[in-house]
């Protein structure tokens, strides 16, 4: 009986150490993901937006030269 | 009785100790070095106690280098902050030098304040995610635009510490500047930023992953 017990309760904590694992990894990942965020078709408008304002002259490369 | 000034104190000592001129005495480099007194095409010495105002030396012109745009830039950079009060502001705003040295070859737009808030203003899915920093991989908008991949952002407004967000600088910085001959960047920035898949998860799982970046 005792054995039986003992058996679910290691199951049981195994579980729960192993679902905080994966639940750890994919908030980590989450995260990774907010921070670099990849660009392709959802973003094109912001992209091309970006884009526009070099193409119009509105933004200009910066120019001002770092002291060595 | 009222005392005098110079009454029955300890003398005052001269200020012109011997061999120090005084405040009004004339400066000897002076002469010495006046036009005149080096030979020049007066005879007459200037009189004694005559301070002459040397020319002053021609100050070499400040040279202006002018700017010469990245001749093969992989990537264009642009730096969009609307100026919230956050951490990251400051770190990056205290290595923005930094960068900019390490990524000379690279075209790097700078948008103001006014234009960053701005262009959230029209893209609204962005508010409290900045300072950000858009990387276009300009071979990929060569090849098929905005349509599909295209570079990435480093949403600096994210991280907490300024640990976080220096360290998301460096990870960032060291990206760019070691992934600019590549050939399938999309693929690297999946497995080296974000730990995609499942060798990501173990790298997560032992710690390769900077910790203060996943937190």
């Amino acid at each position: 009986m005792l054995d039986r017990f003992g058996e679910a309760v290691s199951v049981v904590l195994g579980a729960l150490a192993l679902a905080y694992l994966v639940y750890e990894i994919d908030r980590r990942k989450r995260k990774l993901r907010d921070l670099f965020h990849v660009l392709d078709g959802e973003e094109a408008d912001i992209s091309a937006d970006l884009l526009s304002m070099v193409e119009s002259g509105e933004l200009q490369p910066y120019s001002r030269e770092v002291r060595a | 009785m009222p005392k005098s000034p110079s009454g029955s104190g300890p003398p005052r000592r001269s200020k012109a100790k011997a061999g120090v001129p005084g405040k009004n005495a004339p400066r000897p480099e002076a002469q010495i070095l006046s036009p005149d007194a080096r030979g020049g095409t007066s005879t007459e010495a200037p009189p004694a106690g005559v301070v002459i105002d040397l020319p002053a030396r021609p100050r070499k012109a400040v040279r202006q280098r002018e700017y010469k745009p990245p001749s093969a830039p992989r990537f264009r950079i642009f730096i969009i902050d609307s100026g919230w009060n956050s951490v990251a502001r400051r770190v990056l705003r205290h290595n923005f030098a930094l960068i900019r040295r390490l990524h000379k070859e690279e075209l790097l737009y700078l948008l103001s304040r006014k234009k960053s808030v701005e262009f959230i203003r029209r893209h609204r899915s962005l508010i409290g995610r900045d300072p950000i920093i858009a990387v276009h991989d300009l071979k990929a908008v060569e090849l098929h635009g905005t349509e599909h991949f295209h570079g990435f952002h480093l949403h600096l407004g994210i991280p907490r510490t300024p640990r976080q967000a220096l360290m998301a600088l460096q990870t960032f910085a060291q990206f760019v500047g070691t992934h600019r001959h590549s050939g399938n960047l999309e693929a690297e920035i999946r497995s080296d930023l974000r730990r995609e898949g499942m060798l990501g998860a173990v790298e997560i799982l032992l710690h390769k992953v900077p910790r203060a970046l996943g937190r």
